[in-house]
């Protein structure tokens, strides 16, 4: 009898060590799809973060180049469009082509400068060459971490286990920040 | 953890692959061996002793960790690629606070880049680097003088940093400062005249007092003495590395 109940309790004491060592893991992976992403949607308020500093230094650089390029209205009318139209934006996708859509109209004021020399010689207009070029470079390289953040969820949400556990987390896939291929090439300028 | 084990994998790469043969110019090192790593060797000695000697002083007085980076050439890469990938490999600058700085110049592509940690980027905004870059930088290096470039421009970058952090680094005067000669070129010309002039009376008033037998060379600008110049090897293990900085693409590129 003794020896039936020892058996029963062994038994018990293996199950619920089992239980409690999946129960671990799963919050373990739960956490973990958690923090994917957290991670994610930190990564996409860095973009943001650099997507505004650009919009902030362009009326700036639209007045400066005015001032060489006063009659070419339709560039300045476009980059005053596309601006606005990311500042309305609001789901993630629909900013991602309004700073598509931004990039080519800046792409056209930048190439203003290969028309009127004097643009070049300025100083001012120079440094904001500086900052602008600069604010381009953070957002390559945030939007790349971007991306990386959201492959290593969206990875994690195909595999088996991954699938389940992000279910039960309530966590959905996240959307890559894709840049159209003409585009590939962001707005460069070279002095020389 | 994801992230250490890349770093790793990637330093093993770094590590075996130049090994094998591939790399024509010295390849980068996977953890920088002090303040100024001259792959392309074009550092007068005298002036890298000055120039490793004032970064560890500025490193002392500030904490922030600025290395300079000659390269031969990028291999067809962007610089913003190379520096940015370097800069965090390294991880310039403390942890916490991001004043990690790296100034990168690769000889045969003309390209010279400041990458600055996320924690010195509103001490040294990209505009300011690129004003430095064009008036202190661009004007020596068009003469192909590289050594005075970097170091003149260096010298530009630590006023604004000892300023910022309000301490004094000892033997900035050593550095060049930037030659205005695009503005005040017909000013500077009569100065160097007016020098020159001065110089040569002087020698020559010296020569008459007491007859030298060298006969002193007139005028000789003081470029880089310190005594350095046994510094060749490199090879010195300063238990320098990188703290731990982060980096976000900051900075100003330009070419010459």
């Amino acid at each position: 009898m003794s020896q039936g109940i020892k058996a029963i309790l062994i038994v018990l004491g293996v199950l619920v060590a089992l239980a409690a060592a999946v129960f671990f893991w799963g919050i373990g992976r739960y956490n973990q799809v958690v923090a994917m992403d957290e991670q994610v949607n930190a990564q996409w308020a860095q973009v943001e973060n650099q997507l505004k500093r650009r919009f902030d230094l362009i009326p700036n650089l639209v007045e400066t180049t005015k001032g060489y390029a006063k009659h070419e209205k339709e560039i300045f009318e476009n980059i005053a469009k596309a601006r606005t139209s990311y500042f309305q934006a609001k789901s993630v996708p629909e900013k991602v082509a309004a700073a598509n859509g931004f990039e080519s109209a800046l792409s056209r004021l930048l190439m203003l400068q290969e028309n009127y020399p004097n643009l070049k010689a300025n100083e001012s207009f120079l440094k904001l060459m500086d900052s602008l070029e600069g604010t381009e470079n953070r957002i390559a390289v945030e939007r790349k971490r971007y991306n990386d953040a959201v492959r290593s969820l969206n990875t994690y949400r195909r595999t088996v286990i991954g699938r389940f556990i992000a279910a039960l987390a309530g966590v959905g896939p996240a959307e890559y920040f894709q840049i159209p291929q003409e585009q590939k090439e962001a707005p460069r300028v070279q002095f020389n | 953890m994801l992230n250490n084990w890349l770093i790793n994998i990637f330093l093993f790469f770094l590590l075996v692959v130049p090994s094998a043969g591939l790399a024509v110019t010295p390849p980068i090192p996977a953890a920088p061996p002090g303040q100024v790593i001259d792959l392309a060797g074009i550092i007068d000695s005298g002036q890298k002793e000055q120039l490793r000697r004032i970064l560890h002083e500025l490193e002392q007085k500030t904490s922030v960790q600025m290395v300079i980076l000659t390269l031969n050439s990028l291999d067809g890469e962007d610089i913003n690629t190379v520096s940015l990938r370097t800069a965090e490999q390294w991880q310039l600058g403390q942890k916490g606070k991001d004043n990690g700085l790296l100034f990168t110049v690769s000889l045969q592509d003309r390209r010279y880049r400041f990458e600055t940690g996320y924690g010195l980027e509103s001490v040294l905004p990209d505009s300011l680097l690129g004003t430095i870059g064009r008036q202190t930088l661009v004007p020596y290096f068009k003469q192909g003088n590289y050594s005075q470039g970097i170091a003149a421009a260096t010298g530009a970058v630590i006023d604004i940093l000892a300023k910022h952090y309000q301490v004094e680094i000892t033997g900035r005067e050593l550095l060049p400062r930037t030659r205005h000669n695009q503005n005040s070129s017909a000013a500077s010309l009569v100065v160097l005249l007016l020098m020159l002039l001065l110089f040569s009376i002087f020698a020559m008033a010296r020569n008459r007092n007491r007859r030298s037998s060298g006969g002193s060379p007139p005028i000789i600008f003081p470029v880089g003495w310190g005594g350095g110049g046994g510094f060749g090897g490199g090879g010195f293990g300063g238990g320098f590395g990188g703290g731990g900085g982060g980096f976000g693409g900051g900075g100003v590129s330009g070419g010459w």
